[in-house]
C-alpha cells in the first residue's frame, strides 16, 4: 500500500507485492537463474527459463547439487 | 586416480549425476569423457572418480565404451532405436468417398439381429400378460 499525493490530493495506490526469491534448501542462499514472479506470469514462460537445466535445479544450489552427487556416488 | 578407462560421475553442469569413463587424459586439467554423458572434454574437477575402471584403450569409441561397460554391469543409454509403428495413412477424401460402400455394408449387419431381437423381446413380454 502506498500513500501518494498526485495532483495535491492524496490518493492510496495498492502495489502488486513482488514473491519472495527462491532459496536453496539445503544451504539457504539465493538460488541463480531462478525467476521470482507471481505465479501467473510465470506460468506464462517455459520451464527452461525458470531454472537451471541439471539434477536439482531449481531446489539446491550448484555447490550442495554436486555434494550430494558426490555423497550418493560414493556410497 | 584418474586415469583411461577411470570410471566417473559428472558433477557439474546439465549431465551432472550421469556417469562416465574417462577415455582420454589430455592435460593436467582436462579429459575427454563418454559414456552416459555426452563424449566432450572435462575438466577433472567437475568429475568424481570411482573405485571401477574399464578396460579400454586411450581414445576408444564410443561403442566400445558402451561394450567396455556393459561387463561392469551397467548399460549406456542404447540409441533410441524404436520398432516402426505402421499408422494408417490419411487417406485422400477422393479415395474417402469411393470407400463407403464397405462402411454401408457393415452397418445394417450390426443393426438387423438388434432388430430382429428386440421385437422378440417385445413379443415376449405380451405373451406373459396374455
Amino acid at each position: 500500500m502506498h500513500a501518494r499525493t498526485p495532483g495535491g490530493r492524496n490518493v492510496i495506490q495498492y502495489k502488486a507485492r513482488k514473491p519472495s526469491r527462491p532459496h536453496c534448501s539445503g544451504c539457504g542462499t539465493l538460488l541463480h537463474g531462478m525467476k521470482a514472479m507471481l505465479s501467473r506470469a510465470l506460468s506464462a514462460i517455459p520451464k527452461t527459463n525458470k531454472r537451471p537445466e541439471r539434477p536439482y535445479g531449481g531446489m539446491l544450489c550448484s555447490s550442495c547439487m554436486r555434494r550430494t552427487i558426490i555423497e550418493q556416488a560414493r556410497q | 586416480m584418474i586415469d583411461v578407462g577411470r570410471i566417473c560421475v559428472k558433477i557439474a553442469g546439465r549431465d551432472a549425476g550421469k556417469k562416465c569413463v574417462v577415455v582420454d587424459v589430455i592435460d593436467d586439467n582436462y579429459v575427454l569423457i563418454d559414456g552416459e554423458t555426452r563424449r566432450r572434454k572435462s575438466n577433472i574437477l567437475h568429475i568424481e572418480p570411482l573405485d571401477q575402471s574399464a578396460d579400454i584403450k586411450k581414445g576408444a569409441s564410443h561403442e566400445t565404451v558402451a561394450k567396455a561397460v556393459e561387463k561392469l554391469g551397467w548399460q549406456l543409454h542404447a540409441p533410441k532405436t524404436k520398432p516402426k509403428t505402421v499408422k494408417p495413412r490419411h487417406a485422400r477424401r477422393s479415395k474417402l468417398a469411393q470407400a463407403p460402400a464397405p462402411v454401408a455394408e457393415k452397418k445394417p449387419a450390426v443393426k438387423k439381429p438388434a432388430v430382429t431381437e428386440t421385437p422378440a423381446k417385445k413379443a415376449a413380454p405380451a405373451e406373459k400378460k396374455a
